[in-house]
């Protein structure tokens, strides 16, 4: 058995102990959504302030994304660490024994790192997945396209958020799909709003 | 000096790692030929257990070990079995009569 091979049995066995699959799914579910979301919002915002420069568009989508992923990690490693560390304490209290050098403690240790690491990585992966278009937006015929091929991306992003979401749930995987989708034109007819509230607000000044 | 052929332990565990995953890891100790883990008490947390551990040279040190890492702890050891065979306790006239 090769390293990788015996830390991923590790890695199987401490999430036997601290469930680190369930949570971590659901971050990343969650995340991911935000990840996506969020990029939606600030390609709307982008392509109605006017901006038809693909650096643009990267250098603010790849910011918010960075921070994103900052808060994500940071949040998830705060109140993960919090939660997983009042639980083993609750354990030492019935086992009156210092749990923290057990397979216990060491499956709560590797479970914050984990989740912390999902909850950074989902929207910031997300996020970039989203952005690929602009990358290749001289390729595209122009930045137009990318705006379109994002949404697209977004969507299609979205749609597999939702049906992974109602794989696990056991429901009706397009009815799922769907419902992501949804939030997602909500989102986009949302920034139309604002701007066309902001643009009246303009002329009207 | 003589082996260890058999002991029983009453543990106190938590729930997880289950009975199933601490029999597995006692069973892979060396000298052990068989493990018996029996529940008889369950708290909101943790559980007791009955450890029945039956070899050709068990060593009490390794199972502590693994009994440790799993979060458990042996709060007595309610027999030992050492020397060339098994033998169980004999019966004497102060024994409760059934």
């Amino acid at each position: 058995m090769g390293p990788f091979q015996r830390e991923l049995q590790r890695l199987k066995e401490y999430d036997e102990v601290a469930d680190i699959g369930e949570i971590a799914r659901r971050y990343f579910a969650m995340n991911s959504f935000d990840g996506i979301l969020t990029i939606v919002g600030v390609l709307a915002g982008n392509y109605l302030a006017g901006v038809r420069t693909p650096s643009v568009v990267i250098t603010t989508g790849m910011a918010t994304s960075v921070s994103m992923a900052v808060s994500g990690l940071w949040g998830a490693y705060l109140t993960e660490s919090a939660e997983r560390q009042r639980s083993l304490d609750e354990l030492e209290n019935h086992t009156l024994t210092d749990l923290s050098q057990t397979r216990i403690g060491r499956a709560s240790r590797a479970a914050v790192f984990v989740v912390s690491a999902v909850d950074g990585l989902a929207p910031l992966l997300a996020s970039f997945l989203v952005l690929t278009p602009f990358f290749v937006s001289h390729l595209l015929g122009g930045i137009l396209y990318s705006y379109y091929a994002s949404l697209v991306v977004a969507m299609l992003a979205l749609f597999g958020m939702g049906a992974f979401l109602g794989r696990i749930s056991k429901q009706n995987v397009f009815v799922a799909g769907l419902k992501m989708v949804v939030a997602g034109v909500m989102a986009l007819l949302l920034s139309y709003l604002i701007e066309h509230t902001v643009g009246i607000s303009e002329t009207g000044g | 000096m003589g082996k260890i052929r058999r002991i029983v332990l009453d543990v106190l565990k938590p729930h997880d790692p289950t009975i199933i995953e601490v029999s597995a890891q006692l069973s892979d100790l060396a000298g052990v030929e068989a493990v018996n883990i029996s529940i008889y008490e369950i708290d909101l947390r943790v559980e007791n257990a009955k450890i029945t551990l039956e070899g050709s040279d068990l060593d009490y040190d390794d199972v502590e070990r693994v009994i440790g890492d799993n979060g458990g702890t042996v709060h007595s050891i309610d027999e030992v079995v050492a020397g060339r065979s098994i033998i169980d306790d004999a019966a004497t006239l102060q024994d409760p009569q059934g």
